[in-house]
């Protein structure tokens, strides 16, 4: 193996641990955060970048391409289906009140929701 | 199959079987033959014509709806909005962190963000974008009105919620010149709307 290939492992493998840790920040987010919509924040967005990262070392480590494109497909569709998963968790989490014990500071969507009702929308 | 006619885009033909339409998108049949290549692992002749097999099969079996997505790929502005992406993301994962390890309670908000676009698609794809990125969950996306409703952590301090805003209007933009058409394009370089979007 010649130096490119050490450093690409040397790489991968930093950003696998980066990766790793950015997983576990999201876990103690969704430990720490009071309520649905908060925890939802903590578990979708620090997993997000930690499955990137994760994902970015384990290409640098195989380097063949057409494991970069399964790869590529993998990150593909995590960023299109995980959004829809959490809009439709925060969806049903605020319709049915659970917006923390301490309530929102402000809410511009409860109007709106009362409105369409009145309206049979 | 008797009557075969080509469609209204270039690519796709389409034609009835009994009673049902069908249609073959080329553009649809050759990236799923991509997905399934790429899930096999290995370029091979027998990979590709199975691919192409499964697809057509695919698109006959489970006919879409005839849309005009307006989906246009300008790679430049792809590569905008893929690099302010990764940047949103390392910038904010720091502010993720901080909010996590703080002590002491804040308070969410829902802010409404109306958007200037207003295809389906692009409002899809702005929702996806904004999503991804640390900082704003979407919790409704109201259609009529083209009106994203994003939950915001840490809202006790007003400029979190207009950075909020400013950063959805952000991501707009970059989609609309990576993905629009010409006329979303037009849509987003109008000013952002002023003053307090709530009704």
């Amino acid at each position: 193996m010649n130096a490119w290939g050490e450093a690409a492992d040397l790489v991968g493998a930093v950003l696998l641990l980066l990766g790793c840790l950015q997983c576990l920040l999201g876990v103690i987010g969704m430990l720490r955060f009071p309520d649905v919509l908060s925890r939802s924040h903590a578990a979708t967005k620090p997993q997000t970048l930690g499955m990137l990262l994760v994902l970015v070392g384990v290409a640098l480590r195989l380097r063949h391409g057409i494991d970069l494109g399964t790869l590529a497909l993998i990150v593909f569709f995590q960023f299109l289906t995980s959004p829809v998963a959490s809009h439709l968790v925060a969806r049903s989490a605020y319709r049915t009140g659970q917006t923390g014990s301490r309530g929102l500071l402000r809410d511009d969507l409860d109007p709106q929701l009362s409105d369409g009702e009145r309206q049979g929308e | 199959m008797s009557n075969l006619y080509r469609d209204r885009s270039p690519y796709s033909w389409s034609f009835r079987i009994g009673g049902g339409r069908r249609v073959l998108d080329l553009p649809l049949i050759a990236w799923l033959t991509v997905i399934w290549i790429l899930l096999w692992g290995t370029l091979s002749w027998a990979n590709l014509v199975n691919g192409v097999v499964v697809a057509v099969s695919l698109c006959l079996a489970f006919p879409l709806p005839a849309v005009d997505l307006g989906l246009r790929l300008r790679p430049l502005g792809i590569l905008r909005l893929a690099a302010y992406l990764l940047y949103d993301m390392f910038s904010s994962s720091v502010e993720v962190t901080r909010q996590i390890f703080a002590r002491g309670l804040y308070h969410a908000a829902v802010v409404a963000v109306p958007l200037r676009v207003r295809s389906d698609l692009m409002l899809t794809a702005t929702a996806v974008a904004v999503s991804n990125v640390p900082g704003g969950s979407v919790i409704e996306v109201r259609r009529s009105t083209a009106t994203v409703f994003l939950h915001v952590l840490d809202a006790d301090d007003p400029g979190e919620i207009e950075s909020a805003q400013r950063s959805v209007w952000r991501m707009e933009e970059l989609v609309a010149r990576a993905f629009g058409t010409a006329e979303d394009i037009a849509h987003v370089t109008r000013p952002v709307p002023e003053g307090n979007p709530s009704p």
